[in-house]
C-alpha cells in the first residue's frame, strides 16, 4: 500500500467518522471529541474501526478501541497500522 | 444448527462441562474447550471425540488471568477465523460456614467462578460485535438464585453471573449476540458426590433424583442454536423444580 499523505489521511477519515456519526464533516474538527461531543457510542466506535480496517487493508487490535477518541487520535492511530 | 459453529467451553474436561463438550461435538460444532488440572481426563475426552469423528482442541488455560483467557480466544480465532458460542463453565467450590472461611477462599472462588467468565466474555467480545453475530452462555447455579449455606462464595459467584448476563445481554443484543445463563440445581458430578445429606436434599427436589450433565448439555446446546434466536438475558434453571 503506497503512503497516504497526511491531508488525504485526515479527509478520508473524516469521512468515515462523518458517515458513521451523521454529522456533517465541516463539523468535525481534529480535536472533537467522540463520545462528548459528537455522541459516539460503542457500536459507531467499532464501525469506525472496521472501516478503517477495510479501506486500508490493516487490522488494528481491539485493544487500540479505547485510543478512539478524537479525529487526531485516528489518524496516530491510523499511521502506526499503514 | 449448531453445524459448524465453533465453540469455546471453559472448564470441558470434567463434570457438566464435559457433557457440553461432547454436545456440541455431536451437534456439529468444532470444539476448543479448556482445562486447568484433568490432564487425564481432557485427553480421554479428547479420545472420545475422535471416536465420534468430532473436532475439538484442549488447551491447559487458566482463565482467572485475563491474559490467558485472550490467549485462548486468538488462538481459536487464528485456528477458525470465527467465533460462534462461548460457554462460561469453569468452576470451583470451598465450601464453609461464613464464620470459618478464609478470605482466601472467598477470593479464589470469586476469582474463577466470576471473574473468569468476564475474562472469557470481553476476551471474544469485540470479535462478535465485528461478526454481528455471537452467542455467551453462562453456567451459573440454583445457588445463585436462592442461596446456599456455607455457599456464600459461590452463590456470590453464581448470583453475579446473573448480573453479568443480564447486563451484557442488554448492552450486545443490537449486535445480534445473545447472552443467557443456565442454572443447574444438583447435578450428577465430582462436584456433588461428596455431598452430605443427599437424602435430606432428595426430598427438596420435587423431581426426586440428582439431574444428569447431559441434561444440562441439552439445555445450552438449544440456547446455541438459532432455535432459541429470540431468548436472550435470560436465566434458565435446570433443577428438576428444586427453585420455583
Amino acid at each position: 500500500m503506497p503512503k497516504i499523505d497526511n491531508p488525504t489521511l485526515e479527509k478520508e477519515l473524516r469521512e468515515i467518522i462523518a458517515r458513521v456519526t451523521e454529522i456533517e464533516p465541516g463539523e468535525i474538527t481534529l480535536e472533537s471529541r467522540f463520545v462528548e461531543d459528537l455522541g459516539m457510542d460503542s457500536m459507531m466506535a467499532l464501525e469506525i474501526l472496521a472501516a478503517m480496517e477495510k479501506k486500508y487493508t490493516i487490522q488494528i487490535p481491539e485493544e487500540k478501541l479505547a485510543q478512539l477518541r478524537t479525529l487526531k487520535d485516528t489518524i496516530s492511530l491510523a499511521k502506526e497500522y499503514l | 444448527m449448531i453445524k459448524d459453529k465453533v465453540a469455546i467451553v471453559t472448564g470441558g474436561s470434567r463434570g457438566i462441562g464435559r457433557a457440553i463438550v461432547l454436545e456440541l461435538v455431536r451437534s456439529g460444532a468444532k470444539v476448543v474447550f479448556t482445562y486447568l488440572k484433568s490432564d487425564e481426563a481432557a485427553a480421554k475426552l479428547l479420545d472420545e471425540i475422535k471416536e465420534l469423528k468430532g473436532e475439538a482442541e484442549a488447551i491447559k488455560s487458566d482463565s482467572r488471568e485475563y491474559s490467558q483467557a485472550k490467549k485462548v480466544i486468538d488462538g481459536a480465532l487464528a485456528k477458525f477465523g470465527h467465533i460462534d458460542i462461548l460457554v462460561n463453565n469453569a468452576g470451583i467450590i470451598k465450601d464453609k460456614a461464613l464464620m470459618f472461611m478464609e478470605p482466601a477462599e472467598w477470593r479464589d472462588v470469586i476469582e474463577t467462578n466470576l471473574t473468569g467468565y468476564f475474562n472469557m466474555a470481553k476476551a471474544c467480545i469485540v470479535t462478535m460485535m465485528k461478526q454481528k453475530s455471537g452467542n455467551i452462555i453462562n453456567i451459573s447455579s440454583v445457588a445463585g438464585v436462592v442461596g446456599t449455606p456455607r455457599q456464600i462464595n459461590y452463590a456470590s459467584a453464581k448470583a453475579g453471573i446473573c448480573g453479568l448476563t443480564k447486563s451484557l445481554a442488554k448492552e450486545v443484543a443490537l449486535y445480534n449476540i445473545r447472552v443467557n445463563a443456565v442454572a443447574p440445581g444438583y447435578i450428577e458430578t465430582d462436584m456433588t458426590k461428596d455431598l452430605k445429606y443427599k437424602e435430606n436434599l432428595l426430598k427438596m427436589i420435587p423431581s426426586g433424583r440428582f439431574g444428569a450433565p447431559e441434561e444440562v448439555a441439552k439445555v445450552v446446546s438449544f440456547l446455541a442454536s438459532d432455535r432459541s434466536g429470540y431468548i436472550t438475558g435470560q436465566v434458565i434453571k435446570v433443577d428438576g423444580g428444586l427453585a420455583m
